[in-house]
């Protein structure tokens, strides 16, 4: 009876109130989402508001706590990806899942050759590919190689391994991250007439032009949580950024405005290009600002938008194609990551696991990883042990790190939380004027946020100036005194906290609007400083 | 202080487990090898690998100090270089090259009087290094694999090598188709330990291997450069970010791991016991048991120390086993199979945190 | 004339184990897995084959027992393998490690065996396998080159590279394989069994270098010492030098036993005794091309992106 019913309102997917805890963390709250046939839904939602645990949930990648998912009206279970393509489901990952070294035909029949007297026969395939590339407009060369071909023409090998596969229901995991513009129209075109032939699609995304483009219905998740689904073409994309980031501002921080002194860092038509093959992408594109000591600038922008290049570059541990560094003034674009290191630059970097700690090393040994060779640490060739674990003790006790050995802790055995007060400890407290923060608070718990950004304000007070780089919204309004946002590797906006509302910023970080002062990079950096002064006022 | 310096607890556990894990495997292994092959001698020939090495008091014990001297020391060089995140299978080569520098020194250059063997050593570990170098410099410059130049270099140090001393009128002894002596003031003094273990072949080469150890230890864990090394060895990208430079400490590490190796090579050569590099296309053994004795000793340098004695503690009690009409080479089966299952050593940890685990929901449920 | 076929001869002598092994190291490695075990493998191939030879000495035809006995090596050298599948698939062992175990364990096993079975550790053998290949041996020329006086197993190796080429390129198995080495989540993704691959590519690497070390010995040597001269090492520098490429390791193997063959012979070939340069000078040469070779291709190796790399169906 049931069944009738559904095939009436003919969804082809329903995920009916999926729940899917991991340890410490909710990722999906009691979801609902439906998706109708021959209909674009948009899942729309901030970084670890939960959409791509969805996704995995749907392709058999996870198994959900609570909940059911129906395909065309019949309970399903999905056990792994074989499950779901066996249901017509298929997925474009953000990553894609291609051999470089194959041709495009290759990798489109891979686990579905067809053979003759076992031996393999292209011909069969090629002929349904080369129809399938004209009837879907996805024209493509199938004997380049795919390490010779541009990201945009590998996501369309990965959209003609779904059609190759008959896969009637197609999911799109943030499909346009790593496209360039032109690309991403072409993109929509593709879907739009995927759609025409009766297909379905979920796509996931937090670029709300995008969702006006192509997306017909648009669900909205946030902290794991479902907020609503709404129809794109009756809601403004201020009410959809509204329904994304919330109104409530949860944790807040006492501040006092900023009184900013000197200029400490300047960078100036900084750009990094993209190192793939057949593809140049400036992932950070003539970007210039400049910080000031005593106060905190924050870069806010939706991830994988340059921000983690432009840290890098900055930093030194990543490449930089042009423009130039400089910290109080001494021009620092050549010199060595230890130079900088030692001349004024402190960096809480992104992946604290990967960049910020070595893990096997003690939580001593780790409190001076960029000064071990200092006289404070060294008695000539030989470590001055005693110095650095009573160095050590002192930071455990100034902030407050709790660790089962104190400073002979492996930090492997620490908490995130633990772990990162480490690093920020280190970084706060060894000799330095300027401070990049990237995402200095990412995966921790309510407590360990609180105490961070109230150090980071505490190193404001104290007259160095902060560079910070987050993805959450709260975080950049709680600390920030100037935000500039940044978009496909484009500062677009420069904005003052206290005058610019969440729909606003959410606007600006996911290209529906930008400052067309700022987007001209050539007259930085007197233009920004025009600007910054008029924000000001 | 003294009680937070010392290292950590649970990780050497872990260690140490998987490292008497893999010992008890391969000693079942050469027991059930000796059970098939002759079931009745089988137990007693067991013992004797136990055993054996003390057959003959302290004559016996000496043997176990000159066995382990070498492949303490090879050891030590593959297992430095692991603590450095750099695999050095090059170790055979390293100590063929060694062995060559120091029998060329010993044999051509004599008139150095008493200081004669000191240089012969340091001959042999100029080679050793230089022989490390080169895998060294590709790595950091070239980006090219470490254990496949290593390999080559094994080969092109054997040849090397042999073309030398076979071509060379000075070195080459032609009717036993083997280096000649060295000068008796390039034998590597007894020290008294001559005395001390009366009819065995130990010399100053060991005390010179257990300085070595103490060396490298006091390199790693006390030094700059053995913060910076082990630093690049655990985590590279972490390294960049502290502004370390990699190319030079792998280049650095590969030169000290070579050394070791070439000291090895050297030592043998000058113990005055009757070795001499023999003109045959054999890589030494030496190198390769340096690795095994490298993953049993979990590659810290007192680890090392102890398996090298380990191990040559079984070679010793080996050679007693021809009284059974075994052959020795079961002692190098013992110690592949204990070399394959101390990769294992993930299986182990997991293995160890699972059982730990139910303890713990055991306990759980009890208080319950 | 004379001067040329017998090196003709003596380069295919060395250059067909080498291609054998090299290809068997190739499967491993398009697969994901890194074989540095093949020496060892090769001992014990090696080991099982002649212990067999041994053990019948006249009792049957030549070519038959040859046949039985390249069954044998095979075979062993699959199980041997088994081992280095074991620790680095279902294990995810460190790979070189595994390897280096094996490579110790070979020699001192078949050794001690040896010892047990007959005493010695030398296993002899009487070689009554060269062989006229009919019609094909009055060719003027090629005939004395290649059909008079040879092995089958010179032919052997010649079908396995063809064998080797087209079911890597032209087969199902091929391409799944491939995949694997290249990037296995992508493979994994289109639903291949990637573990499955590696097995396979693992086992074919077994095979080929049990084969490889009877391949060796049977020709060059009239007994077997647990030992094949490195021969295991030197088909990864081959397989390296010939890029991971079937014709390409063909070509690598040719120069390498050309190498080997000048060495072991040059003394008896007037115009190479006449320049003068050591024989040892052509046993390290191949090495130290390798080695530069290494140098030229490292930052462009053709080599599986994805090899020595444990694979985990959990990281995504």
């Amino acid at each position: 009876m049931e069944n009738i019913s559904e095939t009436k309102d003919n969804y082809v997917v329903e995920m009916l109130n999926i729940t899917k805890i991991f340890p410490g963390i909710i990722a999906n709250d009691d979801v609902t989402i439906r998706l109708r046939k021959g209909e674009i839904l948009a899942l729309l939602g901030e970084n670890g508001a939960g959409k791509s645990t969805l996704m995995s949930v749907l392709f058999g990648l996870y198994q959900p706590e609570k909940g059911v998912i129906k395909v065309r009206g019949k309970e399903v279970k999905i056990n792994g990806p074989l499950d779901a393509n066996a249901l017509g489901i298929g997925m474009v990952h953000q990553h894609f899942k291609l051999v470089e070294n194959f041709t495009v035909l290759q990798n489109i029949v891979l686990g579905l050759e067809t053979t003759k007297n076992g031996f393999l026969k292209m011909d069969d395939a090629r002929k349904k590919v080369l129809e399938l590339s004209e009837k879907y407009n996805l024209r493509i060369d199938p004997d380049s190689k795919i390490e010779d071909i541009t990201v945009g023409q590998q996501q369309r090998v990965e959209i003609l391994k779904m059609l190759y596969r008959d896969n009637e229901i197609m999911i799109f995991d943030e499909p346009t991250a790593v496209l360039t513009p032109q690309e991403i129209d072409e993109l929509m075109a593709i879907m739009k007439n995927l759609i025409k032939e009766g297909k379905s699609i979920l796509f996931i995304t937090h670029k709300l032009n995008e969702i006006k483009a192509v997306a017909d219905r648009c669900a909205v998740l946030r902290r794991g949580k479902y907020i609503g689904t709404i129809d794109v073409a009756d809601t403004s994309k201020e009410e959809m950024s509204e329904m994304m980031v919330g109104r409530k501002v949860e944790l807040t921080v006492e501040k006092k405005p900023a009184n900013p002194g000197k200029t400490i860092l300047e960078v100036e038509g900084l750009t990094v290009e993209a190192g793939l093959k057949g593809h140049k992408k400036h992932v950070v594109d003539n970007v210039s600002f400049k910080v000031r000591a005593g106060e905190i600038v924050c870069i806010a922008g939706i991830d994988g938008n340059g921000q983690t290049e432009l840290i890098s570059a900055i930093s030194g541990i990543g490449p930089m194609h042009s423009g130039h560094i400089s910290i109080n003034g001494e021009d620092m674009t050549h010199k060595s990551i230890r130079y900088k290191n030692t001349h004024g630059l402190s960096h809480i970097p992104e992946d604290r696991q990967k960049y910020g700690l070595v893990l096997d090393y003690d939580l001593a040994y780790n409190t001076v990883l960029q000064q071990y060779f200092e006289p404070q640490f060294s008695k000539g060739m030989f470590l001055n042990t005693d110095a650095i674990y009573s160095y050590s003790d002192e930071l455990i006790k100034n902030y407050d790190i709790r660790s089962g050995e104190g400073s002979a802790t492996l930090t492997r055995s620490m908490s995130g939380g633990n772990q990162q007060k480490v690093i920020v400890a280190r970084e706060n407290t060894r000799p330095h004027d300027i401070l990049l923060a990237v995402q200095p608070t990412r995966g921790l718990d309510v407590g360990a946020i609180e105490y961070i950004h109230k150090e980071l304000i505490k190193e404001r007070d104290g007259g160095k100036a902060i560079l910070l780089v987050s993805l959450e919204l709260d975080e950049v309004r709680n600390l920030a005194d100037r935000i500039l946002v940044i978009y496909e590797g484009k500062i677009v906006a420069e904005l003052d906290p206290d005058k610019v509302s969440n729909q606003d910023i959410g606007l600006y970080m996911s290209g529906s609007k930008h400052q067309d002062v700022i987007g001209e990079g050539e007259d930085a950096p007197s233009g920004v400083m025009a600007v910054k002064k008029g924000g000001e006022d | 202080m003294a009680e937070k310096k010392s290292a950590k607890p649970k990780k050497s556990k872990v260690g140490l487990l998987s490292s008497i894990f893999a010992v008890v495997i391969g000693l079942l292994v050469g027991f059930i090898i000796l059970l098939i092959c002759n079931p009745a001698q089988a137990v007693p020939g067991f013992l004797t690998i136990l055993t054996g090495s003390f057959t003959h008091g302290m004559r016996g014990v000496g043997q176990i100090f000159y066995y382990a001297t070498p492949i303490i020391l090879t050891g030590l060089s593959v297992g430095f270089a692991f603590k450095t995140g750099l695999f050095n299978i090059g170790a055979p080569g390293q100590f063929m090259v060694g062995s060559l520098g120091a029998v060329a020194i010993g044999i051509a250059c004599e008139g150095l009087g008493p200081v004669h063997w000191l240089i012969a050593l340091l001959g042999g570990m100029a080679m050793g290094a230089v022989w490390g170098a080169v895998p060294g410099i590709l790595k950091a410059h070239f980006n090219v694999n470490e254990v496949i130049s290593s390999i080559m270099m094994n080969y092109i140090g054997m040849y090397m090598t042999n073309w030398t001393v076979k071509s060379s009128t000075v070195l080459f002894n032609t009717l036993r188709n083997e280096s000649k002596n060295v000068a008796v003031t390039a034998n590597l003094p007894k020290a008294g330990l001559d005395v001390l273990f009366p009819g065995s072949s130990v010399n100053s080469g060991f005390i010179i291997a257990v300085v070595a150890v103490i060396l490298i230890w006091v390199l790693l864990y006390k030094t700059k450069l053995g913060y910076e090394l082990q630093a690049c060895g655990f985590n590279r990208f972490a390294s960049k970010y502290a502004g370390i430079n990699e190319k030079r400490n792998i280049m650095m590490a590969m030169v000290i791991a070579g050394a070791l190796s070439g000291l090895a090579g050297a030592i043998v050569m000058l113990a005055g016991s009757g070795s001499h590099i023999t003109v045959k296309d054999v890589i030494a053994s030496e190198g390769f048991t340096g690795i095994a004795v490298a993953l049993l000793g979990l590659s810290h340098p007192f680890g090392v120390l102890f398996a090298g004695m380990f191990i040559a503690y079984l070679t010793a009690g080996g050679f007693y086993l021809q009284l059974f009409q075994f052959s020795t080479e079961i002692i190098d089966i013992i110690v592949a199979v204990i070399i394959y299952f101390s990769a294992f050593a993930l299986f182990v940890k997991l293995l160890i945190d699972k059982l730990s685990k139910k303890k713990e929901i055991s306990k759980e449920g009890g208080e319950k | 004339m004379q001067v040329i076929i017998f090196i003709v001869q003596q380069t295919m002598y060395f250059s067909i184990p080498l291609l054998i092994v090299a290809l068997g190291a190739m499967f491993a490695e398009r697969s994901g897995i890194i074989n540095i075990a093949m020496e060892g493998i090769m001992i014990m191939g090696a080991f099982t084959g002649i212990l067999f030879l041994n053990l019948t000495g006249n009792s049957m035809s030549g070519q038959l027992q040859l046949i039985i006995a390249i069954i044998i090596s095979v075979v062993t050298g699959m199980v041997f393998s088994l081992f280095h599948a074991y620790a680095s698939i279902n294990m995810k062992a460190d790979q070189t490690i595994s390897g280096t175990a094996l490579n110790m364990f070979a020699p001192a096993f078949a050794i001690f065996v040896a010892r047990v079975i007959q005493g010695v550790q030398q296993v002899q053998f009487t070689n009554t396998f060269r062989t006229d290949v009919p019609v094909l041996k009055d060719i003027p020329v090629l005939g004395p080159m290649f059909f008079q006086g040879a092995y089958i197993t010179t032919y052997l190796g010649i079908i396995i590279l063809i064998v080797s080429t087209v079911v890597l390129y032209r087969t199902r198995f091929g391409l799944r394989l491939r995949s694997c080495g290249e990037n296995p989540h992508a493979a994994d993704a289109a639903g291949i069994n990637v573990y499955k691959m590696q097995y396979a590519g693992t086992l074919i690497s077994g095979a080929l270098a049990g084969l490889g070390g009877l391949v060796f010995v049977v020709p060059t040597s009239v007994n077997f010492n647990a030992d094949v001269a490195g021969y295991g090492f030197l088909a990864i520098a081959v397989l390296i030098f010939g890029q991971w490429h079937p014709i390409k390791i063909f070509g690598a193997s040719l120069f390498f036993g050309v190498m080997k063959a000048i060495s072991a012979s040059y003394s008896g070939i007037p115009f190479l005794a006449g320049l003068g340069i050591p024989s040892y000078f052509y046993k390290m040469f191949p090495y130290i091309v390798t080695l530069v070779v290494l140098i030229f291709t490292s930052k462009n190796s053709q080599a599986p992106k994805a090899e020595g790399k444990p694979f985990d169906k959990g990281q995504r």
